[in-house]
């Protein structure tokens, strides 16, 4: 550690500040004292500028075995002492005669430099203690703006449209042909695609949801893909009945469901399952749903669809709920919701 | 005058519904293949050279764009298309024709209206406006930085998003993945990680750190030259050693 880095802090305003300090000291004390007002700032300025120099130096001085502020304390003490013999020096007098015959000026004076190097030592210690409540008071401000934007995103993303133009025109147009070809198979598919407006359209959309009624709606989305996609999708829903009744955030399940088809079937031309499992275990209510898709690449990201269900969890759940996603052997994706599973 | 055309269309009842619409609209055209993407393109040409290619935009493997591409002129070409605001704007200023799905008899008779009157002339060469499209329809992909860590966590492989990811630490032979909710190991090491994550987020703040600069909650001055992170959603803290110190001065 140079010189330099053991002066840092050491401004020009801190030595104009000191030298005002003095000054004033001086001429208070010269109404005490019979000394002359530029005798007394002749010891003062040394008392001060020496106490100053330990003080930035022992700010400076970073080690664990000593609190900073008895090293802080310990400077000023030396501090003055120090300053004292050197404005006796500069006043020409001998060491031995001031700590003989000048004793009680000595004591005086360093008296003086420990009592106002003390004061103003404690003056910067409660700003930097109010400089520091006040960047925690700042901080558990913006953490606490930080949650009421997370809960508003939340509410917010829950509203938006989730139904791609792109996805009901086509339903649309396998309709229409089913119309004139198979109008059985047309009024199925109308009535899948129903069930799924009517819980994916914001409007109609309820903010509190059962997992029974987010898997009705992923299931009338896949058989919807099932038609639109033949024999390439397969898919299955394995969800106990006495778990159906149970709460569950809406738009999340179907949210999985939509990316297993979208990143995981329907990227890779081959035929694939889509799997939606539900189970509850040692007080977690766990939903998964597991594709044998392509597979995540590692430089593709995952969209903004896993972010969103993380932080409306997050919002929802605080840190009691999960989105877990691993991967399938020989090929595919899991991805798992759990949730505290309260009965 | 007689035509022979190629349906390309992942969804094999929009295949059938174009394919019975044209039969209806326009007998004279002869449809000799029906595709489920672009992939087979060429060996349909050189097998049938056929005189109109009537492409989906979406199709897995290779899309309508790519395969518009791959006939480079060599046939006429209309799009068939489900809403896409992106790709209809880019189709109205281009030379193409496009049709809407689910279209209307009266739209898809306009079409054929207008290839007739064209499959007299040289197909038109459609480069340029693939390449508009294909920058539309799937924005240029962002630099290729590592998006996924995989993770084993017992007998599973665990994907984690790199966004989650608070902090990675190498740990002997291991490199320790943290997320607020837990952490695991993998077994590529810091240096290699260093490469391949988006340098913009993830900095180097030590011989064996890596943080994620949005997890950041504070940073301050610590002994000797080095400071310390405080991160939100963990209590750790870590230390930035003197020679990384310069990213966060001034800040």
């Amino acid at each position: 550690m140079n010189i330099l880095q053991l002066l840092e802090g050491l401004t020009l305003r801190r030595i104009l500040w000191v030298t005002a300090i003095c000054a004033v000291a001086s001429g208070a004390a010269s109404w005490i004292f019979v000394n002359t007002y530029f005798d007394l700032l002749l010891t003062a300025l040394p008392v001060g500028y020496t106490s100053m120099l330990l003080f930035t130096a022992a700010s400076n001085v970073r080690q664990a075995s000593m609190p900073r502020e008895a090293m802080q304390i310990l400077a000023i003490v030396a501090g003055s002492i120090l300053g004292t013999i050197l404005a006796g020096l500069l006043k020409g007098r001998d060491i031995t005669q001031m700590f003989h015959e000048r004793l009680a000026g000595v004591t005086i004076s360093m008296g003086l430099g420990i009592g106002f190097g003390c004061v103003v030592v404690a003056t910067i210690m409660l700003r930097e203690k109010y400089a520091r409540d006040q960047a925690r008071i700042l901080r558990a401000e913006s953490e606490r703006h930080q949650l009421e934007k997370g809960m508003l995103e939340a509410r917010l993303q829950l509203m938006q449209a989730q139904v791609e133009p792109h996805f009901l025109f086509n339903t649309l147009a396998n309709v229409q042909h089913l119309v004139e070809t198979d109008p059985q198979a047309a009024a199925r598919m109308l009535d899948s695609l129903i069930r799924y407006l009517r819980a994916a359209v914001p409007q109609m959309r309820e903010a509190h949801s059962t997992l029974g009624r987010e898997v009705e709606m992923a299931r009338a989305f896949l058989e919807i893909q099932q038609v639109r996609m033949g024999a390439r999708l397969a898919f299955r829903i394995d969800v106990p009945e006495p778990l159906r009744a149970r709460d569950f955030p809406p738009m999340m399940l179907i949210s999985l469901v939509e990316n297993a088809i979208k990143h995981g079937v329907d990227p890779c031309c081959e035929c694939g399952t889509v799997v939606i499992r539900a189970e509850e275990q040692e007080g977690r209510l766990r939903v998964c749903v597991a594709d044998t898709g392509e597979g995540v690449k590692p430089k593709e990201g995952g969209g903004l669809g896993l972010a969103n269900i993380r932080e409306r969890l997050k919002t929802l759940y605080g840190g009691a709920a999960a989105l877990v996603l691993e991967e399938n052997a020989p090929h595919g994706v899991t991805a798992a919701i759990e949730v505290p599973a309260a009965a | 005058m007689s035509a022979t055309g190629v349906i390309a269309d992942d969804e094999p009842l929009l295949r059938a519904q174009l394919r019975s619409r044209l039969a209806r609209l326009w007998p004279d055209l002869t449809v000799v293949q029906e595709m489920e993407n672009g992939r087979d393109v060429e060996e349909v040409l050189q097998r049938h050279g056929p005189s109109v290619f009537f492409l989906d935009v979406h199709m897995p493997g290779v899309n309508g764009l790519e395969a518009a591409r791959r006939i480079a002129g060599r046939a006429h070409v209309v799009f068939v298309t489900a809403y896409d605001e992106y790709a209809v704007e880019a189709f109205e200023r281009g030379a193409v024709d496009y049709v809407l799905k689910p279209f209307t008899e009266e739209r898809l008779a306009l079409a054929i209206q207008r290839l007739r009157e064209r499959l007299q002339a040289a197909p038109a060469h459609l480069e340029e406006l693939v390449q508009t499209l294909a920058a539309r329809l799937a924005p240029a992909p962002a630099a290729q930085h590592l998006r996924w860590i995989k993770a084993s966590v017992g007998p599973n492989v665990r994907l984690i998003p790199v966004e989650e990811v608070i902090f990675f630490q190498s740990d002997d032979k291991y490199t320790r993945v943290v997320t607020c909710d837990g952490e695991a190991l993998i077994r590529k090491p810091i240096r290699e990680l260093l490469d391949e994550l988006d340098p913009e987020r993830f900095w180097q703040v030590h011989r064996a750190t890596i943080v994620n600069v949005d997890r950041i909650a504070s940073v301050r001055r610590g002994l000797k030259d080095q400071a310390e992170i405080a991160l939100r959603d963990r209590p750790e803290t870590l230390v930035v050693s003197r020679a990384f110190t310069h990213r966060f001065r001034q800040m």
